[in-house]
């Protein structure tokens, strides 16, 4: 018995307690997931392989192995594929695995983390045209869904969360599906899970990162769509539709860059504002007197309007 | 205007300053009276000057004036207000003019004797960047808007001596005579020589994927400028040579983005602003994501990187003598109008930073 149940038990992640088909596959997400190198996408083998890769490259240390759960996120373990995950993990594990209405189900969970990403991701993927044969497009996602994603420490306090659509369509299109087949694991994953094989998303993911940004920049332009804000729907439409948006902000690979979607300047956004007009409000407001004259005239560099000028600066001084 | 706020500092421009504030997270010296809106423009006084001035340009539509004292601390000297948010300042060379250019499509000179200002400029659409060029058989302003023009002004007439037209809406230039270069939407990039007159020296094919943010020329070991440093928003800069004596000698580094995000996200941020220093070479950027880092372009090594601020940092600067690195932090849009927060403070600081920016010692 025992022995049977081992053969069936699928390898699985300790860094985040995903599951996979084979060991070959988890071990190319733990590469890609795990072990990759945030500055150069090198993949290295193991976590200390990483940590002194980094340090050795990059000269930055690294403390924590990337994508993982807070309580498995040491550094200094090695771990590859199945080999070096501690007995009593192993252990844990299996327990969890028999006993499906325990631990693992409950929605709170650490667990169920990795497949929320996991949702969030396949929008990208398939809009950066990766396996596209596997991947299903997905409608856009319900925003409750950035819950269990827990904090982001890497935002400064100021910022806040992302809105719902911030993060998401950076989503790491790694690892395609997890394969919970029958008997998910976790059951927000069922829903999702792709039955297909999942083999040549590994190299997939290194050639969507390295051509990532050269594709989404040329087709679209100038399309002026949303008006303002990088965050809600903008982005989840983003998603779905990559030809209507200017991408800016749409990359592959596990990266969003933190913009509007129009390909316009921050400051030409931002002017946009009726508090930036320059008619508007204000001190300057009070000087009609040389408004017309200089805002309104386009080509005008007549002196005149210079004489104007020195008037309403002599008023400027005066308020000031 | 200005109400001085109290700040304890003592000592020299090496000695940081006591504040141990979130909001502060390198200590550094507060500037007192900061701008009310998101600063856009920073700048320090030319080496004429005996004192160091430090001008901002705020889209509160006004430019501001402090003196640096060596102790860190900061005077409010003056303020001039324009009719639109201020997109740049920059010094004559002389150090007694301040020209200001506004999203009111003027650029207007600030004498800093009289404390007058006149227009000395006019676009068709808010004027994105004014330089003062000084060579030896003229000097002349150069304006860029996003009216997809570069006009050259002899500011005492009404008319420009020259105007060129860009490919695009100009974002970002940068002049240190004989060279300029300006980044335009849809990725352009123009080199222009100014001996003689100001003419179209290249078009260069952008060496970055994404748009073009900021632009900073270097020089090389002859302190001649021979190159720029271009950042766009995709947390990338590019180090690229006019004339390479060796294609590797063009590169680019990734700035400006979060590692190691739960959920395997990187967010990548818009560089900002990018500054080299005057005496070491190296170079500076400061990015949407709160940070700055300082670079050594030669030995392709990060000298030091900074804590996250409260919010973007969107400009910065180094004094003439390169003692002094001034950043301003505010919004600056990356993340649309709903994370526009009016009632956050905006700062500047100032920070000690000669012996932080000396180059690797291997290079």
């Amino acid at each position: 018995m025992g022995r049977k149940k081992k053969k069936q038990s699928k390898p699985w992640c300790w860094y985040c307690n995903r599951e996979f088909e084979d060991e070959k596959i988890l071990i190319q997400h733990q590469k890609a997931k795990h072990f990759k190198c945030h500055i150069c996408h090198k993949k290295l083998y193991t976590g200390p392989g990483l940590s002194i890769h980094c340090m050795q490259v990059h000269k930055e240390a690294i403390d924590k192995v990337p994508n993982s759960l807070s309580t498995r996120s040491n550094i200094e373990i090695e771990i590859y594929g199945m080999e070096g995950i501690p007995p009593e993990d192993l252990k844990e594990h299996e327990k969890q695995k028999q006993g499906k209405h325990g631990r693992a189900a409950s929605p709170s969970s650490g667990e169920d983390e990795p497949p929320t990403k996991k949702k969030a991701s396949e929008g990208v993927g398939s809009s950066v045209g990766m396996v596209p044969a596997q991947m299903q497009p997905f409608p856009p996602i319900a925003p409750p869904i950035m819950g269990p994603m827990g904090p982001m420490p890497f935002m400064s306090p100021g910022m806040g969360m992302m809105g719902p659509g911030g993060p998401m369509p950076g989503g790491p299109p790694t690892m395609s599906a997890p394969h919970l087949q029958n008997k998910p694991l976790f059951p927000s994953a069922a829903a999702i899970a792709s039955t297909a094989n999942t083999t040549p998303t590994t190299n997939d993911f290194k050639s969507v990162t390295s051509t990532a940004p050269i594709g989404p920049v040329k087709p679209t332009f100038p399309a002026y769509r949303f008006s303002t804000g990088g965050g809600q729907g903008a982005s989840a439409s983003a998603n779905s539709d990559p030809q209507k948006v200017p991408l800016i902000n749409l990359l592959g690979g596990s990266s969003k860059i933190i913009h509007p979607p129009e390909d316009i300047s921050l400051e030409e956004i931002k002017a946009r504002l009726p508090k930036y007009q320059v008619s508007s409000g204000g001190i300057a407001a009070d000087e009609s007197v040389s408004s017309p004259a200089l805002s309104n005239s386009s080509q005008a560099n007549t002196p005149q309007s210079q004489t104007t000028v020195e008037v309403s600066l002599r008023r400027f001084l005066i308020l000031i | 205007m200005f109400s001085q706020s109290g700040l304890n500092t003592s000592g020299t421009f090496g000695v940081s300053a006591v504040n141990t504030s979130s909001t502060n997270p390198m200590k550094d010296f507060e500037v007192t009276s900061p701008p009310d809106d998101s600063v856009s423009a920073l700048a320090f006084s030319p080496a004429t000057l005996p004192q160091n001035f430090l001008i901002a340009g705020s889209w509160d539509n006004n430019v501001r004036c402090w003196e640096v004292e060596q102790s860190g601390k900061t005077i409010p000297k003056s303020m001039q207000t324009m009719q639109g948010p201020i997109l740049d300042v920059c010094w004559s060379d002389d150090g007694t003019k301040v020209f200001m250019a506004s999203c009111d499509k003027m650029v207007k000179c600030w004498d800093l004797a009289s404390n007058q200002t006149i227009q000395v400029a006019q676009h068709d659409a808010p004027v994105k960047t004014c330089h003062w060029i000084k060579a030896p058989n003229y000097s002349c302003l150069m304006t860029a808007s996003w009216d997809k023009t570069l006009k050259f002004w002899d500011t005492r007439n009404a008319q420009p001596m020259l105007t060129i037209n860009l490919p695009e809406r100009c974002y970002c230039a940068d002049v240190d005579y004989p060279m300029a270069v300006v980044g335009t939407a849809s990725r352009g990039l123009i080199i222009y020589q100014l001996e003689g007159r100001p003419q179209e020296f290249k078009r260069v094919d952008s060496p970055l994927k994404y748009q073009h943010r900021c632009v900073a020329i270097f020089r090389d070991k002859k302190k001649q400028p021979i190159g720029f440093a271009l950042g766009s928003v995709e947390g990338r800069v590019a180090i690229q040579y006019v004339s390479p004596q060796n294609p590797k000698d063009n590169f680019t580094f990734k700035c400006h983005r979060s590692n190691g995000a739960p959920g395997g996200y990187q967010d990548i941020y818009a560089v900002n602003d990018i500054a080299f220093h005057p005496v070491h070479g190296t170079l500076a950027t400061v990015g949407s994501d709160g940070t700055f880092s300082f670079w050594d372009k030669d030995a392709r090594t990060k000298l030091k990187p900074s804590e996250v601020m409260e919010q973007a940092i969107t400009k910065c600067a180094f004094s003439h003598n390169g003692q002094i690195f001034a950043y301003a932090v505010s919004y600056d849009w990356a993340k649309g109008h709903e994370f526009y927060n009016p009632m956050k403070k905006n700062y500047i600081f100032l920070r000690p930073c000669f012996e932080d920016l000396k180059p690797r010692a291997t290079s």
